[in-house]
């Protein structure tokens, strides 16, 4: 990683409360959990799925923390839920790198598609992509972030992974409320 | 049944499942087995044989546990059977033989294999490690000789390697050609031309020159996006890729039929048979013969068979993202053009459920001309049939 910021400051919004009606903020874990309950009722019932939509998946990334800053991707406006899509079985999110030039951008968008995998039933495809226009290397940054091999072989790799996994650390209340 | 077309698709079996994605997927050659690998580490072995009438049944062989540090990305058998190829995110190459089976005591009472040289209860082992490549090593493949193997990576390479005996590989060469990642790498059926795809969109085509090294003669350029399956079209005259782009499209080596002139824009193209001289001495061109469009998300895997009709080009299934898998009928036009009008003979959407598939292999046997299997996302690999549509009847 550069020693150097890529972007040193940034604007910080404030954060508002989860909006969504079944997930609150700080239950991720139970969402990953009540899911995999769906997923055993889907399995005994057939075809009782229970839709999810924009404002779940956009409280699963909103506590994504940026990696070069103590601030959320809501927090700085990577992420909101109109860039977020949600049809059957198919999600696309859709994401503002803070800078054009951001080099931290396939990281963010890798971070934004490890807490998607850990916390979605595996019915769900989800492609990930800059805004467009917001990052001199859309192409290849899209190119990489939807190319599941890329992906796979960057998640066996250790450092990679504790980078990413920092993060998705989610902060603890108290935390929430120091940024 | 998701019939379409005047085949449909038939379940054969559900192999036992591995405990990660399934990646590739390989047919032995010469003898009734199947390999699958996967990013759980492992390689798969499932035995079949042929019961009553039509069926195939399989049973669960052997598993190896690679010494792979990572994902198990591919995996490819030699033409003779005997050794098999692993290609790792871990960089190397592995390479496998079954050790010989002493113990004549077969406490599995194994009938089905009886007769089958090599295919034992012996253990495979590592017999060679080929290292080389910086970074993930992501496909594999035999010669049709078995005298040279290739491998490729996302450090950019291509590797050529010459098998010699006690298991001993010498680098032939390294091939720098491709911009990005090296996804694929596929030999010709009988010629010793090269084909390799990228993560830069192309499809790049090699042969040895015996004065000098290993060189791209070619560069095919039409796909919008990585290149993520190449296969040639059992005569060798063909080459389908599949590609994140959603489509298949087809190449040929086409030139100048004798009668064109030089100078005319109206010179008939023929589809000629690449071999190593005409391609080095480059009389004619790669061509794009054909574009499939039907597929709805990353085509991940092409593979193109024989078919059981006698005529033709034979079966191209291509599979991907999408989950469905799709298998066209290919002919040559009846008229000069060189353009390929594939027909879509039978389809069959959410082959391993919600699962992305990553790869359609058919088996190379004769008489299995119509079985191929998959492997998907969810570690699960499948064998299925083509079978003419009952209403529909064959062609």
């Amino acid at each position: 990683m550069s020693s150097e910021l890529f972007n040193a400051n940034p604007t910080v919004f404030s954060s508002t409360k989860s909006t969504s009606s079944r997930i609150t903020e700080h239950s991720a874990q139970s969402l990953w959990l009540r899911d995999q309950n769906d997923n055993s009722d889907t399995e005994s019932e057939g075809n009782e799925v229970e839709e999810i939509d924009q404002d779940e998946i956009f409280d699963l990334i909103r506590t994504i923390y940026d990696p070069e800053h103590p601030n959320t991707l809501e927090e700085l406006r990577v992420v909101s839920a109109p860039q977020i899509t949600v049809g059957r079985n198919h999600i696309k999110v859709e994401f503002t790198p803070t800078v054009p030039h951001c080099g931290m951008s396939t990281l963010i968008g890798l971070s934004i598609r490890v807490r998607l995998l850990r916390s979605l039933p595996t019915r769900y495809k989800v492609d990930i992509y800059v805004k467009p226009g917001s990052h001199q290397s859309e192409l290849s940054v899209n190119k990489q972030l939807n190319d599941k091999e890329r992906v796979a072989a960057a998640l066996e790799n250790p450092p990679l992974v504790d980078t990413v996994e920092k993060c998705l650390a989610k902060p603890s209340p108290v935390a929430f409320q120091l940024v | 049944m998701a019939a379409q077309g005047t085949h449909e698709v038939q379940p054969l079996a559900d192999l036992e499942s591995h405990s990660d994605r399934a990646w590739n997927l390989a047919w032995n050659p010469k003898h009734p087995l199947i390999a699958s690998c996967s990013a759980d580490k492992t390689v798969r072995l499932s035995s079949y044989a042929s019961s009553s009438g039509n069926t195939l049944s399989f049973k669960s062989n052997q598993t190896i546990q690679t010494e792979h540090l990572k994902t198990v990305r591919a995996v490819a058998w030699s033409p003779s059977g005997k050794t098999l190829a692993t290609a790792s995110f871990d960089s190397n190459v592995g390479i496998w033989e079954q050790e010989q089976d002493e113990d004549e005591d077969d406490e599995d009472g194994d009938v089905d294999m009886a007769g089958q040289k090599g295919l034992g209860n012996g253990e495979w082992e590592c017999i060679g490690t080929l290292e080389g490549h910086e970074t993930e090593c992501k496909s594999v493949a035999y010669s049709s000789t078995g005298t040279l193997l290739a491998s490729c990576s996302r450090d950019k390479s291509v590797w050529i390697w010459e098998v010699q005996p006690d298991a001993e590989f010498e680098c032939m060469g390294v091939l720098l050609e491709h911009s990005q990642d090296v996804k694929c790498v596929a030999w010709h059926p009988h010629e010793e031309i090269l084909a390799s795809g990228s993560y830069d969109d192309t499809i790049k085509l090699y042969v040895d020159d015996p004065s000098d090294d290993w060189y791209c003669f070619t560069t095919l350029k039409g796909h919008e996006s990585t290149v993520w399956s190449i296969a040639w079209s059992p005569c060798g005259r063909y080459l389908a890729s599949a590609s994140d782009d959603k489509t298949v499209r087809i190449w040929a080596y086409a030139a100048a039929a004798s009668d064109g002139g030089a100078d005319s824009k109206n010179k008939v193209l023929q589809v000629k048979p690449p071999s190593v001289i005409s391609s080095s001495q480059g009389d004619g061109r790669w061509v794009q013969v054909a574009v499939l469009d039907s597929h709805e998300r990353s085509v991940y895997s092409v593979s193109w068979g024989k078919g059981n009709n006698g005529s033709g080009l034979g079966w191209l299934a291509s599979a991907g993202g999408d989950g469905t898998i799709r298998v066209w009928d290919v002919q040559e036009s009846e008229d000069s053009s060189i353009a390929l009008n594939p027909k879509l003979i039978a389809s069959y959407p959410e082959a391993h459920g919600v699962f992305d598939v990553n790869c359609v292999s058919w088996n190379p046997r004769a008489g299995m001309e119509d079985v191929f299997a998959t492997a998907a996302d969810d570690g699960s690999v499948k064998i299925w049939r083509i079978n003419p549509s009952k209403e529909a009847g064959s062609d």
